[in-house]
C-alpha cells in the first residue's frame, strides 16, 4: 500500500514536470516569434519556418488548454475495459495535438499518458497493447519522422532567433528536461513493478498461512476421532456402571426387604401364623417390585415409582413400603416442594432417598431413620440419619460410591460420618433459572 | 463477526460513493468538452468570427506606392474603385486596409501580420514573394473557386499572367497587373547610322550586326563615344535562348543545356564590342547607347508626365520585342503583382468576389493605364481602344510604342521562376557566369563544373 503511495507521488511530480516543459516550450517560442517581428526579421522567419503557426499567445493558450483536458481525461475514473480504452485513446489523441502544436519537439506528454495508463488498466491482456502502442508511438514521433506528413515549423527554426549562448542554454535546458521526465518516468514504472511485487509476496506468504492452518486443522480433526473412540469406550464403560448401579440400587433394595422380611415371617410363623402369612404377602409385593425394576433397569428407563408418581410421592411410596417390610421407623421431613426438577434430578434424589434406606437397613441394623429435605437458597439439602451401629472406618460401598458419582453429575456433593449411626447429607444446586418461581416462594416460606 | 461488519461498511462506503462519482465524471466530462470546444475554436481561427469584431469588415493588404517604383500619386486609387464596386454588390460588408505601408516594407508587413494572425483576407503579393508565400502556406488555393465561379473566364487573362500565380498546377494567386520586358531603342542613333528599325522577330545575329555598326567614335577624339546596348546581360540571352536557368520546383540547374554556351558566347562577343569601356546609364541618358533592355512599366514611367523632366529629350525611341537566340523565341520574362487571399480568412466568399472585382472587372482593370505603370492581364483591357488612346496621350507619339507587339510579348512572356531561395540561387549562377566569360577555358567544362556545384547547393537548400 505504502508503494502505491509513492508512484503516486511520483506521477504527480510528473504531470508538474511535463506542464513545465509544455510552458517553456511555448514561451520560447512565443517570445522567437515576438521578437523576429521586432527586429523585423519576420520575412526570414517565414522562409525558414515555411509555414506560419498560431499567433505567440494562442500557442500558449492552446499548448495550456490541451494539457489541461489531458489532465482531466487522466481523473475521470471507469471501471469498464471498454471506458478505459476510450479514455487512453482520447488522451493519446489530446497528446498528439499537443505535440503537433510543439512542433513535435516533445513528445513526454505520451510518456505521462503511458504512466497514467499503466496505473489504471488491470488486466496485462490490454495493458500490454496500449503499452506497445503509446511506446511506438513516442519513438516514431518525433520532428524528423512528421516533418514528411505535417506542415510543422522545427524548434530550431524559433531557437534561431536568439544568439548563440542563449540557444544552447534553451536547448540545453529543454534536453535535461526531456531527460529528466524520462527517468522519472523509470521510477514511476519501478514503483508500480515494486509494488506488485509486494503485492505478490503478500499472497504468497498468505498463501504459505493457509497451508499451516490447514495442516492444524488435519491434526485437529484427527485427535478429535481419536477422541471419539475414546469416547464410545467411555459410554459403554459407564452404561456397565450405571447397570451395576441399578441392579445394586433396585436388587439389592429389594433383597435387603425380601430377608429381612423373611427373617421376621420366620420368627413369626411359630407364634402368629396369621401375621407372618401377612409378612409374607408384602415381601411378596417387595419382591415384585424388585423384579418390575430389575426389568426397567435393563430397559434403561427410570424408577417405577419415578415412572408412576412425581418425586414427592415416589419417596413417600417407598417410605411407606420399607416400613412395611423392615418395621423401621422411617421418619420422613419434606418443608420444600420437589416439583420443578428434571428427570435426572429427580432420579439422583429418589435414589439416594432409597439406597440411604437400604443401607441403613442393611448395614447399619438401624430401627428408626430419619429423613429430612429443605432447602437453602439455590442447594437442596438432604440429610439422613439412622441410629444404628453406624462405621467408624467408612468404606466406600458401590452405593456410596455411586451416590457420590451421580452427585458429582449435578454438580452436587457427600457428606457423610459413621458417628451416633450414620449421616448422609448431600448437596445438590438447583439448576437457575428453572425453578425461579420456587425459589422465591422458598424464601417468601 | 467484527471482520463482516467492517466488509459490509466498505460495501456500504461504496454504495454512497458512486453516485458521487458518476456526478464527478460527469463535470470532468463537461468541462473537457468545453476546453476542447475553446481549443477548437483557436486552432481553426473561428473565434475571431464569434467576437464579431471583423464579422462585416473585409480586409485586404496594399502598399502605399508603386509596384514599378514610380511615385504618381494614385497609390490607392484602383482599389479605392475596386472597395465602392465591391461595397455597392455587397451591401453591409466594409472593406478596410492598412494604409501607409511601403512596398519596400510590405513583405515583412506582411510577414509580420501573417505570424500575428491578423493578415488580412485579400492581399497584393510581390511577385518575387510569391513562392515563399506559397511555401508558407500562407494562401488559399484557388482552383475551386475558379472552377465553381461561372463569371470568372481564365480565358480573359494572359496565360503567362495567370501562370504567374500558379505553382504545381494549382492557382493561388490572381495576377492584377504585369510589364513584360521590351527593348528600348533609339531610334535617333538608328537613323543617323541609316539603319532601319528591327523587325519584331529580329534574331541575335540582328542584334549584333547593328551594335558592331553603332560602336564607334562620333567625334573622333580617339575614344569609342557611340555604343550598341547596355543592360543585355546573360540573363536576358538566355530567355531568349530558350533556356530556363532552374526547373520550376528550384531542385535542379540547367547551365549544362546545349543553348546556354551559345548564349554566353554571345555575350562574350557582345561585350568585346565596347572595348573594355564600361558603359553606363549616363551614356544612354545622353543618346550615346542604341539598346537598352527595359521593363514596360519603366518605359511608361519615364515617359513625360507633367512633373518629370523629360529625360530622353534629346533623342527619338521606341520599343521592340527582345531578339531571338538562334534556338530561342523573341521572349523575355514576365514581372507581375499578384493578388492571394489568406489561408485562414473567414471570409473567403468575399475575399473571392474582391478578388475578382480586381482582377477581372474591365473597369477596374482599364484603370491600371490610368494610375500605373503596367499592363492590364486582361487581354481584352489591353487591346481596347481606350488604352490605346491613353498610352498615346500618355507618351506623346504614336510611334514610340509599337502598341501592336505589346499584348503579343505579354502573352508570349516567360513565368519568371521563383523558388524559395531562388534569389541565392542566382547570385551563384551570375558568379558563375562573370566567371567563365573572364576565364579563359573550356566554356563547356566549366559550365558542368559550375552546374554540380550549383546543384548541391539548391540540394542544401532543400533539405533545410
Amino acid at each position: 500500500m505504502r508503494e502505491r503511495q509513492v508512484s503516486d507521488y511520483v506521477l504527480i511530480a510528473m504531470k508538474n514536470l511535463n506542464l513545465l516543459i509544455i510552458l517553456s516550450l511555448v514561451l520560447t517560442m512565443a517570445a522567437s516569434m515576438r521578437g523576429y517581428i521586432q527586429s523585423g526579421e519576420a520575412m526570414d522567419f517565414m522562409r525558414e519556418a515555411r509555414g506560419f503557426s498560431w499567433a505567440g499567445w494562442k500557442i500558449i493558450v492552446m499548448a495550456a488548454a490541451l494539457y489541461a483536458v489531458c489532465l482531466l481525461v487522466m481523473y475521470i475514473q471507469s471501471e469498464s475495459t471498454t471506458g478505459l480504452i476510450c479514455k487512453v485513446c482520447v488522451e493519446i489523441v489530446l497528446g498528439l495535438l499537443l505535440s503537433y502544436l510543439l512542433g513535435f519537439s516533445y513528445m513526454g506528454v505520451l510518456l505521462l499518458i503511458l504512466a497514467d495508463a499503466m496505473k489504471y488498466f488491470p488486466g496485462s491482456k490490454i495493458r500490454f497493447p496500449v503499452a506497445v502502442l503509446i511506446c511506438l508511438l513516442y519513438l516514431f514521433i518525433n520532428y524528423d519522422f512528421m516533418s514528411a506528413y505535417f506542415d510543422v515549423i522545427p524548434l530550431d527554426v524559433f531557437l534561431d532567433y536568439y544568439e548563440s549562448d542563449a540557444r544552447a542554454f534553451i536547448s540545453g535546458t529543454q534536453n535535461a528536461l526531456n531527460a529528466l521526465n524520462t527517468f522519472v518516468f523509470l521510477v514511476y514504472m519501478l514503483c508500480l513493478l515494486w509494488a506488485q511485487f509486494d503485492e505478490k509476496e503478500r499472497i504468497l506468504s498468505l498463501n504459505r498461512q493457509l497451508h499451516e492452518t490447514n495442516s492444524e486443522l488435519q491434526r485437529a480433526n484427527l485427535q478429535l476421532e481419536e477422541y471419539a473412540k475414546e469416547e464410545e469406550q467411555m459410554v459403554a464403560t459407564r452404561e456397565r456402571n450405571r447397570l451395576a448401579r441399578e441392579i445394586h440400587d433396585t436388587l439389592g433394595h429389594a433383597l435387603t426387604g425380601i430377608i429381612t422380611g423373611t427373617e421376621a415371617s420366620i420368627a413369626l410363623l411359630d407364634v402368629a401364623p396369621e401375621m407372618a402369612r401377612e409378612q409374607l404377602k408384602v415381601i411378596v409385593e417387595v419382591a415384585r417390585q424388585g423384579i418390575t425394576d430389575v426389568r426397567r433397569s435393563v430397559k434403561a428407563l427410570r424408577p417405577d415409582a419415578l415412572e408412576k408418581y412425581d418425586l414427592e410421592k415416589a419417596i413417600l411410596s417407598t417410605v411407606e413400603d420399607m416400613k412395611k417390610v423392615s418395621n423401621v421407623d422411617i421418619d420422613y421431613h419434606c418443608d420444600t416442594s420437589l416439583h420443578g426438577f428434571n428427570n435426572d434430578e429427580e432420579e439422583i434424589i429418589y435414589r439416594i432417598v432409597q439406597e440411604s434406606i437400604t443401607n441403613a437397613i442393611r448395614h447399619g441394623h438401624a430401627t428408626a431413620i430419619r429423613i429430612d429435605i429443605h432447602r437453602n437458597y439455590g442447594t437442596l439439602i438432604m440429610k439422613i440419619q439412622d441410629n444404628g451401629i453406624g462405621c467408624a472406618d467408612i468404606k466406600k460401598g458401590f452405593g456410596l460410591h455411586h451416590m457420590e458419582e451421580r452427585l458429582a453429575l449435578l454438580q452436587g456433593s457427600l457428606y457423610f460420618s459413621g458417628e451416633n449411626g450414620f449421616t448422609i447429607e448431600a448437596y445438590i444446586p438447583i439448576r437457575w433459572g428453572e425453578e425461579s418461581g420456587e425459589d422465591s416462594s422458598g424464601e417468601d416460606a | 463477526m467484527r471482520e463482516m461488519s467492517v466488509e459490509t461498511k466498505i460495501k456500504g462506503g461504496e454504495d454512497d460513493r458512486k453516485p458521487a462519482k458518476e456526478k464527478r465524471n460527469l463535470l470532468l466530462c463537461i468541462s473537457c468538452a468545453l476546453l476542447c470546444l475553446f481549443i477548437f475554436l483557436l486552432w481553426t481561427g473561428l473565434e475571431k468570427e464569434i467576437i464579431g469584431k471583423d464579422r462585416d469588415v473585409l480586409t485586404i493588404g496594399v502598399f502605399s506606392d508603386s509596384y514599378w517604383n514610380v511615385q504618381n500619386g494614385y497609390s490607392y486609387r484602383i482599389v479605392d474603385d475596386a472597395i465602392e464596386v465591391f461595397e455597392e454588390e455587397h451591401p453591409g460588408v466594409k472593406v478596410q486596409y492598412t494604409s501607409g505601408v511601403l512596398k519596400d516594407d510590405y513583405s515583412e508587413w506582411m510577414a509580420e501580420e501573417l505570424m500575428e494572425e491578423n493578415a488580412p483576407d485579400v492581399f497584393f503579393v510581390l511577385g518575387d514573394d510569391f513562392s515563399s508565400f506559397v511555401d508558407a502556406g500562407a494562401l488559399k488555393e484557388l482552383t475551386s473557386f475558379m472552377e465553381e465561379d461561372t463569371d470568372f473566364h481564365t480565358d480573359a487573362f494572359y496565360s503567362s499572367a495567370l501562370a504567374c500565380g500558379a505553382e504545381g498546377g494549382r492557382q493561388y494567386a490572381l495576377p492584377f497587373e504585369c510589364a513584360p520586358k521590351l527593348m528600348f531603342v533609339n531610334k535617333t542613333i538608328l537613323d543617323s547610322e541609316g539603319i532601319p528599325m528591327p523587325d519584331n522577330d529580329w534574331t541575335w545575329d540582328d542584334f549584333y550586326a547593328i551594335c558592331e555598326k553603332v560602336t564607334k567614335d562620333t567625334d573622333g577624339d580617339g575614344m569609342t563615344d557611340q555604343f550598341g546596348e547596355i543592360g543585355y546581360t546573360w540573363v536576358e540571352a538566355l530567355e531568349s535562348n530558350g533556356i530556363r536557368l532552374f526547373d520550376p520546383k528550384g531542385t535542379e540547374c540547367h547551365l549544362t543545356e546545349p543553348g546556354v554556351e551559345a548564349a554566353l558566347n554571345f555575350i562574350e562577343k557582345l561585350n568585346e564590342l565596347s572595348d573594355g569601356y564600361e558603359v553606363s546609364e549616363r551614356d544612354f541618358d545622353l543618346g550615346n547607347v542604341a539598346f537598352q533592355p527595359m521593363s514596360f512599366s519603366e518605359f511608361r514611367a519615364y515617359q513625360p508626365y507633367p512633373l518629370s523632366v523629360k529625360k530622353y529629350s534629346g533623342f527619338q525611341w521606341g520599343c521592340i520585342p527582345m531578339p531571338s537566340g538562334s534556338q530561342g523565341d523573341n521572349i523575355s520574362t514576365l514581372d507581375t503583382l499578384l493578388v492571394g487571399m489568406n489561408k485562414k480568412t473567414i471570409h473567403a466568399d468575399w475575399a473571392w468576389d474582391f478578388m475578382k472585382i480586381l482582377t477581372s472587372e474591365p473597369r477596374i482593370q482599364a484603370e491600371i493605364f490610368d494610375y500605373s505603370e503596367g499592363v492590364s492581364v486582361l487581354r481584352s483591357v489591353t487591346e481596347s481602344e481606350q488604352t490605346l488612346q491613353s498610352l498615346i496621350e500618355d507618351s506623346g507619339s504614336e510611334e514610340s510604342l509599337n502598341l501592336s507587339i505589346l499584348s503579343k510579348v505579354v502573352e508570349k512572356s516567360l513565368v519568371s521562376i521563383r523558388f524559395p531561395g531562388y534569389q541565392r540561387a542566382r547570385e551563384r549562377v551570375s558568379e558563375a557566369v562573370s566567371e567563365i566569360i573572364e576565364g579563359d577555358g573550356n566554356i563547356n567544362m566549366e559550365l558542368i563544373i559550375w552546374n554540380r556545384e550549383i546543384n548541391r547547393f539548391l540540394e542544401e537548400q532543400n533539405d533545410r
